[in-house]
């Protein structure tokens, strides 16, 4: 490290110096509309010459902490350009009047304000917080019955496992093509008039088909846990005269505490963010008569799928935009409070 | 120390290399991924006899393409030539597009799409028509002339007989009408809408879409009259469709001789010659027409219009791709429009005739002046999906009667103006 140290000190300053006259006049020529075609091969160079130089700067005291940030730049950088800048300008379009295109003038809160007087909107937020509380019950009910099943002595139980997980691996839209089919031409001759034509259903049919996707996922990580319970203490409560209700409640259920935990905040978060199923599924249409005085003709349309009509349907970017950013409020305190929960729970054990 | 400035150059030289991949001449974003193949021939016919490469990007199943193309925008990567849908599509590349006012292809058609300043900004390359789509030799056996069908009596005396006859006909029901709202609220919500604000007015006449403009207010005593039509549909159509019917049924049944009648356009032709093809000859390769949506006394227009429009974004290729549209204005190019690519041609000079069943009724009422235009295109973004589709289908799952259907489109209409 020393003749590194020690022989490169005017190289060194060429490229680190260079490397930035580099990458600045590729970037200027680019922002000046310049159609110079070797601006992209100017920005490159200007990297490498300004991580060449960094990296042989002779300085024994810094090296170390230099070669650490050429390790972490990469990572840190397309953090940067993919989460903290679409954050910030996300939040920046939502005070405007932005079309995706382009924003004429700063609207200050309009697009909030407007948004909570929208009928659609109040009655989306409502129906994705029912769906997600009837889905974090169901969901994990469900999954840990499966558990259950799929780590008892049942025949067969490799094939039931692949079975129940197997939904879990289609994507969501197709998922919702598949069902779409089966309510609307299956069952109907059942239920006569399809299930998501008729609004209160079809939240169920959501919801059910939500299950069906996501239970054998959650399953998986239930049986995890049901595994690892030791042996020992299922054996000692077997002698000791417990039944397998006894079993159930009194050891199996407290052991697993911490997996129903994460399971209960993997089921919420989802659960908001429901878009691909509903999507396909009922599009959001549905009819409700009367919500705060007015008609809503989006009956089955939740959050995510609001935002996604409001930005590209009805073509109101900002609006949109305002929405998201309220969602991602509500994630982000769903989220906190989740790993407030598990830290503590970590503590504890 | 060397190697390291060797691999500097190396890299260098790869990263200039990779910066100068060649592109294509021209791109065009199509929203007809049907027609995808007839318009790659018209670009290897352009690119023969001018040497110019035209490259098709074909979008469409469910995409929505305005919202890619802002994508692309951001991404500074747009195409020379692409598709806009109507106002709302226009507005957002506003002082973006390139004026075509001084292309000769604008004095050979009355389609093109003009803004509000007189800039032609938009090249028209179909035409579509939205009307009452009827099987004619089915209304021939049961004694009815389509050309009588301009009033709500007639319409529904038409009905009637039909229904009274369906055994003998073969018929499931007289109207294959489907007011399901997640696929197909397009279907009612803009196309079945559109006839509200268009049946039987003149061409340039905007006085019901300037009245739903207003605040979204409709015209009572006219939307009364077309609700008693689309009641008179619900009632007829074939209930398995009605309310959760998709559009291949729909048009299937139609091709098959199942329906006497559609609500749909002219485009279900394509479909009934390319994928129902089958049950179509199974049906006799029967005649097809359309008769107005005649819900008021007098009502003896079709809506027709260029459903889509191709313009040209303002960069250096502007020259190439206004010299590509011409092009395909002439004889060269709408020889691939029509003939392969089974397009209605907009233009006048045009001497091709398409291999399309509803190609010939078009051109009668053409030809006759009973064309109304398609006003439905300056709706407010996203009205059918959002908001007419599911009233539409409560209509047709009986949520409602005529007047409830009125007085809630009324009100929803004006709510969703208001936001």
């Amino acid at each position: 490290m020393k003749s590194v140290a020690q022989g490169n000190k005017p190289l060194s300053i060429i490229l680190f110096l260079g490397g930035i006259a580099l990458i600045v006049a590729a970037l200027v020529l680019d922002c000046m509309g310049s159609s110079y075609e070797y601006r992209g091969a100017m920005l490159v160079c200007g990297i490498i010459g300004f991580f060449l130089g960094l990296y042989l700067i002779p300085t024994k005291k810094h090296h170390r902490k230099i070669v650490y940030f050429i390790f972490l730049f990469p990572l840190l950088f397309t953090f940067l350009v993919t989460v903290i800048f679409p954050l910030v300008l996300g939040i920046g379009y939502s005070f405007t009047d932005w079309t995706g295109i382009k924003f004429s003038k700063f609207v200050g809160f309009e697009n909030y304000i407007s948004m909570f007087k929208d009928p659609a909107f109040i009655w989306s937020v409502l129906l994705t917080f029912i769906f997600v509380v009837l889905n974090m019950i169901l969901v994990n009910l469900i999954a840990f019955l499966l558990a259950l099943l799929c780590t008892s002595t049942v025949r067969g139980i490799g094939f039931f496992r692949t079975a129940y997980f197997l939904p879990n691996l289609i994507g969501g839209i197709v998922l919702g093509y598949i069902w779409q089919f089966v309510f609307s031409n299956v069952l109907i001759s059942i239920t006569k008039t399809s299930w998501l034509s008729q609004t209160n259903m079809a939240l169920f049919a959501i919801v059910i088909v939500y299950i069906w996707q996501y239970a054998g996922y959650i399953m998986l990580i239930y049986i995890t846990g049901l595994t690892q319970i030791p042996g020992d203490v299922l054996e000692a409560s077997s002698i000791d005269g417990a039944n397998a209700i006894q079993t159930l409640f009194r050891i199996k259920l407290p052991m697993i505490a911490s997996t129903i935990t994460i399971c209960t905040f993997l089921t919420l978060t989802s659960a908001f963010k429901q878009f691909d199923v509903n999507m396909a599924l009922t599009g959001g249409t549905g009819f409700v008569q009367n919500f705060m005085g007015s008609i809503v003709t989006t009956g089955t349309q939740m959050l995510a799928l609001n935002i996604y009509n409001t930005a590209i349907r009805q073509n109101n970017y900002a609006l949109g935009q305002a929405k998201a950013v309220l969602f991602f409020i509500i994630l982000a305190c769903v989220s906190l409070i989740q790993v407030r929960v598990s830290n503590k729970k970590e503590v504890e054990m | 120390m060397n190697k390291k400035v060797i691999t500097l150059v190396l890299a260098g030289a790869m990263a200039a290399g990779l910066s100068t991949t060649a592109m294509a001449d021209l791109r065009l974003v199509n929203g007809k991924i049907e027609v995808d193949a007839a318009l790659k021939s018209l670009a290897a016919a352009y690119e023969e006899e001018t040497g110019v490469h035209v490259e098709i990007e074909s979008m469409g199943g469910g995409i929505n393409i305005q919202d890619t193309l802002k994508g692309y925008y951001q991404a500074d990567n747009m195409p020379d030539i692409f598709v806009n849908g109507g106002d709302a599509d226009f507005a957002n590349w506003e002082g973006l597009l390139a004026d075509m006012s001084g292309e000769a292809w604008v004095q050979d058609t009355a389609a093109a799409y003009v803004d509000a300043n007189g800039a032609v900004i938009g090249f028209p390359y179909t035409t579509e028509a939205i009307g009452l789509a009827y099987n004619a030799d089915i209304l021939e056996k049961a004694g009815i002339d389509p050309a009588e069908l301009t009033g709500p009596e007639a319409l529904k005396a038409a009905f009637e007989t039909l229904d009274a006859q369906k055994e003998e006909l073969g018929l499931t029901a007289v109207i294959g009408y489907c007011a399901e709202a997640t696929n197909l609220y397009w279907s009612t919500g803009a196309h079945l809408f559109g006839a509200y604000l268009d049946s039987g007015l003149d061409r340039d006449d905007t006085t019901y879409s300037d009245l739903l403009a207003d605040g979204g207010q409709i015209d009572v005593d006219r939307f009364t009259h077309y609700a008693e039509m689309v009641d008179l549909f619900n009632q007829y159509s074939d209930p398995a469709l009605l309310v959760s019917g998709t559009y291949d049924q729909q048009v299937l049944g139609f091709a098959g001789g199942k329906y006497a009648f559609v609500t749909q356009g002219s485009w279900i032709g394509a479909t009934m010659t390319s994928d129902d093809a089958d049950a179509y000859a199974e049906a006799g390769n029967f005649t097809v027409g359309m008769a107005p949506y005649a819900f008021e006394d007098g009502i003896d227009t079709i809506l027709t219009n260029s459903p889509s429009w191709w313009s040209v974004f303002q960069n250096d290729n502007t020259e190439e791709a206004l010299a590509f549209l011409q092009w395909c204005a002439e004889d060269g190019g709408q020889k691939f429009l029509v003939e392969d690519a089974g397009f209605i041609s907009p233009f006048a000079s045009c001497a091709y005739v398409a291999n399309d069943p509803f190609a010939q009724t078009i051109s009668d009422y053409t030809a006759a002046g009973k064309t109304s235009s398609w006003h439905w295109l300056l709706n407010k973004s996203g009205l059918d999906q959002n908001v007419l589709g599911s009233i539409y289908n409560a209509f047709a799952q009986g949520a409602m009667d005529v007047q409830g259907f009125v007085d809630t489109v009324q009100q929803s209409l004006a709510q969703y103006y208001a936001e």
